[in-house]
């Protein structure tokens, strides 16, 4: 397929396979080698390049995504005679070892300051987090940020050219698969109508070029719906927020409507991989994919969230809690799209919780993650208990048992430890953990059985 | 030469590769093409053990279009060499390992070459593997010889009977670590172009260019002359580019060679992962004689390395190993016995430490076992053992050098007020998290083991160029540590001329001699040296060459102030000088060879003698919070003092001790491979967990310098040393928070969990 887009200032045209990764685009077709694979899955941050000036792993977006795009890689940042401000910093503090990470450590950085120019010590880390380095420790390349926020902003970014025109809908070329890019909700529900069957969608493509490359999946056609502007965005209604399908983590992370009435999906959304990723995963993503450890599903449960599954033959809707009919697998039909995930709105005095234990602190996936909620009145006596957990059986999971003991009771007073300890362990037998490569069925049941009775004992102390 | 001209010894010039990295400039081997370059790629085993039946080509597929090689049609013997010729260029009648390579196969482009991997079945016949130290030791299989031990040693000291006789308690314990993936950022990869006289020229991403040349001409057999080794931009190694791109450089060069083009094969993270080496497993059992106040009178140790399917450096990793198994301590009665042993998973290797990390891992933990059998704290059983100038150790090396592991010690307890924070658990009794600190002190001997640098002698030039630089011409490589600007430093300051006109080319075996790998901590303080004595060598050339063109006296003609003089006449700058000799003498070359210091001396037959040339000294203290309920772990704050001699560079020796002590904490609580069948479950960097920014404690590092007379300006080795403290301290911060002892790491929250129960404990 033909795409036309921007590197570094500069307009290319180019006929590519629709899921050629922009890092190979980047490497092969342009001979920008500075951007480097380090994991081909967006774990490590080698080949972070920016895109409409957000930070992207170059190994995850696909060409079908790329129409339109400005795309700045370490070949466009700065010269040797007008370094970046961060080049600059790195250079002087001595944070680059053997270089490898270093052009994706840079562009992160470079995105980190752009967002937030004065960023505390915290924030350097967090917004690093996502670029992996095994030389540093990266003690070096945090006070380099910190540097480079204190050195006079001359940006050494090129002037951006006139941006080239985004194509619209687009099909195969000769050696690729039939990609289709539709800007319209009634064209792109009409493809699926008549080819649901073989047309993988992509969104923000994190799971899927993983996918592709470790060979557990070949799709037949992919459709991008991230063109579709209906499916972006958040709103408030009277009922609750509306969240379209294709709004990125990031921005649900953000969101002040959404950390004020469902914090714990805030919260949850900041634990999504890292910068490069949250920019990038979809709220929708998380769910279609039907991981048993994505992050999301858990609290759009204890939230009571619904999804709606729109389809040329009209709309649908499910709660969240139903949605996931077996590993991997969830109730959206191949001609239905999930185009956005209601939550009704908390009564008052709301409390929720979102606890992601997962293989370290950051780009990392959950080996339990437990979602909670319940109203607490001043006696002490819970209502509206909801309680669901990720990574622990072979669907994100609603523990309705623990909910339903937990109904009425009090968390206060002498029998508080009793209630809680028996609400612990109902959710570990509601359970169904396995031992993987992440961790052990012991530990998983044991977390799950201790971070329920940390929201109990956290909301009965306030 | 006027050494203080320049003063560049101690400061810290921005690092002269620093701007080809941080630019996107550098060119590493992936980044390379060559025209008419093909790539190349392996048949690996599936299973960890087995005979192999058949090999299977797709009918459907046109193997004309590509060029596949299986034992049968390698151009040489069927060896990679190393220690020993053990290891196979491809395997021939049985698999030993998951991913062992089975056939190669070079394709004009990548698709086609993923459509002829997948049309070459392999048909094995499975056996049981041998998978763990304790099979391997019953002589289950056998994985190798009649009885899987790749190497057997001892050292003693003392009389152990009357050891254990004058001790008023015995303290044991056995310790465990795990396999250790490199993860450099850049995975292995190698370019290899064949050449018009039949021989071939390979480029790559490596740490021992002689290493790989020896491993081609034996493989490919083809003379010296006849194969040429570049490196190139090198994303990281850490010992996993010390003894694997032997392996690599073999199967693109042979597959350069039949296909008549330059092939590359570059891994992908999960092959790299699969099939090449790691850090050693270890059991290590410690049987210690002890005093009531803690004084150590007797030890027996016992240290197991799990090397994998083949020998590889493993007899030379398990040296290492024992010669650091008593820890910076004195023990007047002790026997170390060291075995590495075979089982069926992929050969383990170099990776920074060497063998030390594992061993000082078993005894720090042990110390603090002792403490609590005693009854003192961890910091008073070790100053009543820590080992002071004059003390020998159990090899027999006295140790005249000045002995700084009190020093460091009491520096590192005084910058992370350990006194003030030890043994405070918890702020409230509501708080979600345990907070604990420990310590470790730990040294690492600088160079090769016992002979290893006599038998190398390594050679240094250094040559003035026609552009008026001086090109250090060594064959140690750049691979992130700092070498190309330690080395110019050296070699600026040895001449007295500014760093600028000092170069470091990437090593090219047809440009540069032999001046051994880039391991064992030895590139700054060994090849460091003889890089001053090359300078000199040129200088004295240089001198001789300006005393003939005045007619002066040799000792008349002196260097300074970026002059030569013959008495009080200036006879131009260096550079003039210099290119003055190249038109009247030819190319003006120091060389120099590397000498052994007088009085050291080693018996390689009986492990006795001075093991090192010199050691370098280090203490940790590690911060941690554990969350009660998840048994997640936090390092919060390390803090590290080490004593390396001489800083050349203080800025960059901080780096490598701040990397090391990440990539050490790692390995202690997050890094781990599990294994099914022999086949590694954490094959991805996805499962494979290293620290992230958010890992990663805040860390304060400290220099504490005592000069070291044989090391240039000082210097003594550094890049292994902070892979030894970090494993050890944080198992004992777990312990002051948690209560929990553990003795195998990586102690994850499953672990926790595990001792937790068996324990009974809070």
């Amino acid at each position: 397929m033909k795409v036309s887009f921007e590197v570094n200032g500069e307009g290319h045209v180019l006929d590519v396979p629709p899921l050629r990764r922009l890092l190979d685009i980047l490497r092969e077709d342009l001979g920008l080698t500075g951007t480097k694979e380090g994991c081909g899955e967006g774990e490590c941050g080698a080949c972070a390049v920016l895109m409409d000036d957000a930070l992207v792993d170059a190994c995850l977006v696909p060409a079908v995504q790329l129409a339109g795009r400005r795309i700045v890689t370490i070949e466009g940042l700065g010269s040797r005679e007008r370094p970046d401000p961060v080049q600059q910093a790195f250079l002087e503090e001595g944070a680059a070892q053997c270089g490898f990470c270093i052009p994706g450590m840079v562009m992160a950085s470079r995105a980190l300051l752009n967002r937030c120019p004065q960023p505390s010590r915290e924030e350097i880390r967090t917004g690093l987090a996502g670029n992996l380095c095994r030389c540093t420790g990266y003690e070096r390349i945090i006070r380099a940020v910190q540097r480079a926020a204190s050195l006079p902003a001359e940006s050494g970014q090129p002037a951006s050219v006139e941006t080239v025109p985004a194509s619209r809908t687009v099909t195969a070329s000769v050696d690729g698969i039939p990609a289709y890019a539709p800007d319209d909700l009634r064209e792109a529900l009409e493809i699926l109508q008549t080819q649901g069957e073989r047309i993988t969608i992509i969104a923000g493509a994190t799971d899927l070029l993983t996918d592709v490359k470790l060979g557990n999946r070949r799709p037949a056609a992919v459709m991008d719906i991230t063109r579709l502007a209906c499916l972006r965005g958040i709103a408030l209604t009277e009922q609750g927020l509306e969240i379209g399908a294709t709004t990125e983590f990031a921005q649900v992370a953000r969101d002040a409507r959404v950390r004020r009435h469902a914090p714990a999906l805030a919260d949850a959304a900041a634990t999504v991989g890292a910068a490069a990723i949250q920019n990038r995963a979809t709220l929708g993503g998380n769910l279609m994919t039907a991981s048993p450890a994505a992050d999301a599903p858990p609290v759009l449960m204890a939230l009571g969230a619904t999804v709606t599954l729109t389809s040329a033959k009209g709309t649908r809707e499910v709660p969240v809690d139903s949605f996931f009919v077996g590993y991997r697998r969830c109730a959206c039909r191949p001609e239905e799209l999930l185009s956005r995930v209601s939550i009704p709105l908390p009564p008052a005095g709301d409390r929720q919780c979102f606890y992601k234990v997962g293989t370290r602190l950051a780009q990392s996936i959950s080996k339990v993650c437990v979602a909670c909620r319940a109203q607490v009145d001043a006696g002490g006596v819970l209502s509206g208990v909801r309680v669901a957990a990720g990574s622990v059986a072979p669907t994100p999971v609603a523990l309705p048992e623990v909910a339903r003991y937990l109904e009425g009771r009090r968390v206060q007073g002498s029998d508080a430890p009793e209630v809680m300890a028996a609400a612990g362990n109902i959710a570990a037998r509601e359970i169904a953990p396995i031992d993987d490569v992440r961790s052990s069925a012991a530990y998983r049941s044991a977390v799950t059985r201790s971070l329920v009775v940390r929201f109990l004992q956290e909301i009965a102390r306030s | 030469m006027n050494r203080a001209a320049g003063g560049l010894i101690g400061t810290s010039p921005v690092r002269l590769d620093g701007w080809e990295k941080i630019s996107g400039e550098a060119r590493y081997v992936d980044d390379l093409s060559i025209p008419g370059m093909w790539v190349g790629g392996t048949v690996r085993s599936p299973v960890a053990s087995g005979k192999i039946v058949a090999l299977r080509r797709d009918p459907s597929f046109d193997f004309s279009r590509v060029v596949v090689v299986t034992a049968r049609e390698l151009p040489g013997p069927n060896v990679v060499a190393m220690i020993r010729e053990d290891h196979p260029v491809l395997a021939a009648d049985r698999v030993r390992f998951v991913a062992e390579p089975i056939a190669l196969v070079a394709a004009p482009d990548k698709p086609t070459l993923a459509a002829a991997l997948t049309a070459i079945e392999v048909d094995i016949q499975p056996d049981e593997p041998v998978l763990t130290i304790e099979d391997a030791l019953a002589g289950k299989g056998p994985v190798w010889g009649d009885d899987n031990i790749l190497a057997e040693y001892g050292i003693a000291s003392g009389d152990l009977e009357a050891g254990f006789a004058e001790a008023d308690l015995i303290v044991e314990g056995t310790y465990r670590t795990g396999h250790q993936e490199h993860l450099y950022l850049e995975t292995n990869g190698m370019i290899a172009v064949p050449r018009g006289d039949g021989g071939v020229e390979v480029i790559g991403s490596l740490q021992c260019p002689y290493y790989v040349l020896n491993a081609l001409t034996r493989a490919l057999s083809l003379p010296p002359e006849k194969v040429i080794v570049r490196q190139v931009a090198t994303g990281g190694a850490f010992g996993g580019k010390e003894d694997f791109p032997s392996v690599l450089a073999a199967h693109a060069a042979t597959l350069a060679l039949r296909a008549r083009h330059p092939v590359k094969i570059v891994y992908e993270r999960t092959e790299d992962i699969r099939a090449t080496t790691k850090r050693h497993p270890s059991r290590v059992s410690v049987r210690t004689g002890v005093k009531r106040d803690g004084t150590l009178v007797a030890a027996d140790i016992d240290v197991v390395l799990d090397g994998g399917a083949y020998t590889t450096l493993s007899p030379v990793v398990l040296s290492r190993a024992i010669l650091h198994a008593g820890g910076p301590y004195r023990i007047p009665n002790v026997a170390i016995r060291g075995r590495a042993v075979a089982t069926h998973t992929a050969p383990n290797g170099a990776f920074r430490g060497f063998g030390a990390p594992q061993t000082l891992f078993a005894i720090e933990r042990h110390m603090d076992r002792i403490a609590s059998r005693v009854g003192v704290d961890p910091v008073t059983v070790r100053r009543r053992n820590l080992l002071t100038t004059g003390d020998q150790l159990p090899c027999g090396q006295i140790l005249h050098e000045p002995v700084a592991a009190g020093l460091v010690l009491d520096r590192a307890l005084a910058l992370s007020d350990y006194k003030g924070k030890r043994g405070k658990r918890s702020p409230s009794a509501n708080a979600r998290t345990l907070s604990g600190i420990g310590l470790s002190v730990y040294y690492h001997g600088g160079g090769f083991t016992g002979g290893g640098e006599e038998r190398i002698r390594g050679k240094a030039s250094v040559r003035f160029s026609r552009e008026g630089r001086i090109e250090i011409l060594v064959s140690n490589v750049e691979m992130g540590q700092g070498a190309t600007t330690v080395l110019c430093m050296i070699a600026a300051q040895a001449l007295g001329l500014p760093l600028e006109m000092v170069t470091h080319p990437y090593p090219d075996t047809s440009q540069v001699p032999d001046t051994g790998p880039t391991v064992a901590s030895r590139t700054t303080m060994i090849v460091g040296k003889i890089v001053v004595d090359a300078c000199d060598a040129l200088a004295a050339k240089l001198r001789a060459h300006l005393a003939r063109e005045h007619g002066a006296e040799e000792r008349a003609i002196r260097f300074a102030d970026g002059s030569w003089w013959a008495a009080d006449r200036q006879l131009g700058s260096f550079r003039e000088c210099g290119l003055r000799y190249l038109d009247a003498a030819g190319p003006l070359v120091g060389d120099a060879t590397y000498r052994h210091p007088e009085g050291l001396r080693w018996d390689e037959e009986n492990f006795r003698g001075d093991a090192y040339k010199s050691y370098s000294w280090g203490a940790d203290v590690v911060e941690v919070e554990v969350d009660r309920d998840t048994l997640e772990i936090r390092p919060l704050r390390a803090t590290v003092v080490v004593e390396i001699g001489r800083a050349i560079n203080p800025v960059l020796a901080v780096g490598q001790v701040e990397g090391g002590t990440l990539q050490a904490l790692g390995w202690g609580y997050l890094e781990e491979i599990k294994m099914d069948a022999g086949r590694y479950l954490n094959d991805r960097v996805t499962t494979y967990i290293i620290p992230t920014t958010l890992d990663a404690p805040a860390m304060q590092v400290e220099l504490a310098e005592f000069p070291y007379e044989r090391g240039p300006f000082g210097a003594k080795g550094l890049g292994e040393l902070p892979m030894d403290g970090g494993a050890p301290a944080l198992a004992a911060a777990i312990e002051d928070a948690t209560q929990i002892f553990a003795a195998g790491i990586p102690i994850t929250p499953e672990r926790l969990l595990r001792l937790r129960i068996e324990e009974g404990g809070s």
